[in-house]
């Protein structure tokens, strides 16, 4: 799974663009890329899904985590593009109604 | 020159000998006990004080120490002459040692450079070794703790199935590592059956100890919400298990079901499991999830699904080992799969059970198992 990311200075937010698989294999390296960011202030973060082929349960825990981190420092973790797998496995597990999503 | 003095003349030479005969005969047997120091004993200091003891007989040095690191900052760069040797050598592991010999009879010269070079290669090697001994040991009682720990969590799985007339249970959990994070429980008396199967996100030991929490809790709801349904349920293991998963960035996604005999009514509440199967005849059913998993928002609302039962009907409920178990290909088994192998009603509950493990198995080939698996049966064979 590759990250790109891209942040807007006016906002302070930050955009973090995933493609590929995202599983217990790239969560270290999500969560060292998202709480960098948290730590540096950035609680406006938005997780671009859109060329994503496969999000397994670990990676779902570590978006609700992201999520978590962010609301409770007064941001939200918005989820956004979605590619028709994650689409649907948001849907299933209902998670669809925990995120925001644009 | 009397007699006297040519007898001490002639024995000078032969006592002289002797004394060298003996003295070599001591470094040879010096040489013997440095050599079977390090295959003797695992103990750092014991071994380093051996090999000093050794090293300062060959050497035929009045001191040898070993220099410890804060000695070795206030030392010289390695130098030889006069009747102090230095001399630091290093492990490709990193481990160093430095020796420092001292002689007030004569120099050191180069051949007993090159003897404290080899002492020094030896007080590194038993050092290096001790390490990784000690390490090695340490390893072992990490892991049999942890072996311990995943074998405790993993009985927390019940090995009971519940015998209720009209009804056959299959349920097996088989985690991907010694113990994992998928579950099952049950209660019941000869008018009910109370279940709920789930799957606690990650893997490994975290995973399995939130599974036994999630156990004790769903046991609890069992006793505590006899009277009531699966969602009553649901939400009293949510309120007890919400917290704990939440703080440690965890969720399970979790289906509590109840089965009455009298009215042949099955109710289910859904926290955002996937795949929950129900066949009727030959058309299975995917059973939505009605709220998110427990430890994502506090205070869930689930909602019942109520069925009215038939003969033949069958509820499957499975992790998400087995939908998304890749083959050699990378392809994922799937639903639309899963759901044709839960057609089949040739063998007993039991063995029908088993043989959808086999049939994964077979799927999978030498890709493996790659998560926790678990399958949950439900058949109503007798139901009039």
């Amino acid at each position: 799974m590759q990250i790109e990311h891209l942040h807007d200075a006016p906002s302070n937010s930050s955009t973090l663009m995933l493609n590929g698989r995202f599983d217990a294999h790239e969560t270290d390296a999500f969560r060292a890329t998202f709480d960098g960011l948290n730590d540096d202030g950035i609680h406006h973060i938005t997780v671009g899904l859109g060329d994503v082929e496969f999000l397994d349960s670990t990676a779902l825990a570590e978006l609700v985590r992201g999520m978590k981190r962010c609301r409770e420092n007064g941001g939200d973790l918005v989820l956004s593009s979605l590619s028709d797998p994650v689409r649907v496995i948001l849907e299933l597990t209902r998670l669809d109604a925990a995120f925001t999503i644009n | 020159m009397t007699d006297r003095a040519l007898q001490a003349d002639s024995t000078a030479p032969l006592s002289s000998l002797t004394s060298a005969l003996v003295d070599a005969n001591d470094q040879i047997l010096a040489l013997y006990d440095l050599a079977t120091i390090t295959t003797d004993s695992l103990e750092e200091t014991q071994s380093v004080e051996r090999i000093l003891a050794q090293g300062k007989k060959l050497l035929r040095a009045d001191e040898l120490k070993l220099l410890s690191e804060d000695d070795e900052r206030d030392q010289p760069s390695p130098r030889m002459g006069g009747s102090t040797a230095v001399v630091s050598v290093e492990h490709t592991s990193g481990d160093r040692a430095t020796l420092v010999a001292r002689r007030e009879s004569k120099p050191f010269g180069t051949p007993d450079k090159k003897l404290l070079n080899a002492v020094a290669h030896m007080a590194l090697s038993a050092v290096h070794t001790a390490r990784l001994h000690t390490e090695a040991l340490q390893q072992a009682v990490v892991a049999r703790d942890h072996a311990m720990a995943s074998e405790l969590a993993q009985r927390s799985l019940p090995r009971w199935r519940p015998a209720v007339p009209g009804t056959a249970i299959f349920a097996r959990s088989d985690p991907a590592r010694t113990a994992g994070g998928d579950l099952f429980s049950f209660a019941a008396s000869e008018a009910h059956i109370d279940f709920v199967v789930g799957d606690v996100s990650g893997k490994g030991l975290p995973a399995a100890m939130m599974m036994s929490n999630v156990i004790m809790a769903s046991n609890n709801a069992f006793q505590r919400h006899r009277d009531d349904g699966p969602a009553a349920m649901l939400k009293s293991i949510d309120s007890w298990t919400y917290d704990t998963l939440s703080e440690n960035a965890l969720f399970v996604t979790i289906v509590v079901g109840r089965y009455e005999t009298a009215t042949r009514t099955l109710s289910l509440a859904n926290a955002g499991h996937s795949p929950v199967v129900f066949v009727h005849e030959d058309s299975p059913t995917s059973l939505p999830a009605s709220c998110p998993p427990v430890g994502v928002l506090p205070g869930i609302e689930p909602e019942e699904t109520i069925i009215t039962i038939e003969p033949g009907d069958r509820l499957a409920i499975c992790s998400d080992g087995f939908t998304e178990q890749e083959n050699e290909a990378g392809e994922m088994l799937g639903e639309q799969l899963l759901d044709e192998w839960l057609l089949d009603r040739t063998l007993p509950t039991d063995q029908f059970g088993e043989s959808m493990f086999s049939q994964l198995e077979t799927f999978a080939g030498r890709a493996g198992q790659a998560d926790d698996r678990t399958l949950f049966v439900l058949d109503f064979p007798g139901t009039a």
